[in-house]
């Protein structure tokens, strides 16, 4: 009876960490943004569009623990939180390791592919804000987070 | 039996607490704040976004022959200002000599501002010359118009008033302009001299 036990506490313990498949959250406690807070900036007008909206630029310093999932293969996603207001979309380069792309608010997109081979995943990226002017009030928080598919 | 159970049980949390530090993992988030509410106007000679304080003249002589006869005389303007400063340079005053450009755009940064701004010319009562002579503010007049604009009216045209009169509501986040061609009405013999006066145009958001 006590030998059985055993054996599931292993297949437990195996499912909580590399056997995991589907999708989960990364650790990215370590990435930031500079400046920490931004002020958007009106986009010149342009004849025929209703609303330019605003923009402004910021620089995301990525580091993704990756250590639990080392020697695995799947997708990493950006993921940016809807905030119930007027859709934001940000666009962004890399220095290569990861995928430059574009997001908008509730959406997610791909920036790896492939097996995770150390035990973080680390670049910087050069980041464009946009969204239109009907926001609820003059300040709000994006929230970012990166997912991992797992086959 | 129930031993075993009861080990099932801790091992069943023990599994679920090694998977919490991935399910809690911080997002990275960003505090942005709106880009702040803006009026811009000019009126003849403009910067974008910017201050310029150019006061441009327009102007007419009017021909022994003709004084006072009821036959409008155009006015001239020193504005140089021909292409639009909507963002695609478009020459929406192509004859500056002969027109003011006027240019005015409201962005409001959230649904809570108001919705619109308010353009508005203020005049004096009279021109004056340097004996005291006057002549009303109600003998000038303009006409609006706008090269390759499907609205060249959205600055509407008129005849000067004492005081301060809409010319335009400016909806948030538009811009709006085209080009006023000013006239003397020229209805009467005015005495010999140089008449000036000033008028004032304001865009305002309450």
């Amino acid at each position: 009876m006590t030998g059985r036990a055993a054996a599931i506490a292993l297949t437990l313990l195996v499912w909580s960490s590399a056997g995991q498949t589907g999708t989960v959250r990364l650790d990215d406690t370590l990435t930031h943004t500079v400046p920490a807070n931004v002020q958007m900036q009106w986009r010149p007008f342009v004849r025929g569009e209703r609303d330019a909206g605003m923009e402004a630029w910021v620089r995301v310093n990525v580091r993704i623990d990756t250590r639990e999932w080392m020697g695995r293969s799947g997708q990493v996603y950006l993921v940016l939180d809807s905030d119930d207001t007027s859709a934001m979309e940000a666009e962004w380069t890399t220095e290569g390791r990861l995928l430059a792309g574009r997001i908008r608010s509730g959406e997610r997109t791909l920036v790896y592919s492939g097996t995770l081979t150390t035990a973080t995943l680390d670049d910087q990226l050069v980041m464009r804000l946009r969204s239109l002017s009907d926001w609820r009030g003059s300040t709000r928080r994006l929230n970012f987070h990166f997912e991992f598919d797992t086959p | 039996m129930p031993a075993a159970l009861r080990h099932v049980l801790t091992l069943t949390a023990a599994a679920l607490a090694s998977a919490l530090p991935a399910l809690d993992a911080h997002a990275w988030s960003l505090s942005i704040t709106s880009a702040t509410r803006r009026v811009f106007l000019h009126v003849g000679d403009g910067t974008l976004n910017g201050s310029n304080g150019t006061i441009n003249r327009v102007e007419v002589t009017v021909p022994a022959s003709q004084l006072g006869n009821g036959v409008a005389q155009a006015m001239t303007s020193n504005s140089g200002q021909s292409r639009s400063l909507y963002g695609d340079n478009y020459t929406t005053c192509p004859d500056p000599a002969n027109q003011v450009m006027i240019g005015a755009s409201y962005r409001r940064n959230n649904n809570s501002a108001p919705a619109t701004a308010t353009l508005s010319v203020t005049a004096p009562v009279t021109l004056t010359n340097a004996s005291g002579d006057t002549i009303p503010f109600s003998e000038i007049s303009w006409t609006v118009s706008a090269a390759g604009s499907p609205s060249p009216n959205v600055i509407r045209a008129g005849t000067f008033t004492t005081g301060s009169q809409t010319l335009a509501t400016v909806p948030a986040n538009t811009y709006i302009e085209n080009c006023h061609s000013f006239r003397y009405a020229n209805t009467a013999i005015r005495a010999a001299g140089t008449y000036n006066g000033r008028v004032t145009y304001t865009l305002s958001n309450p």
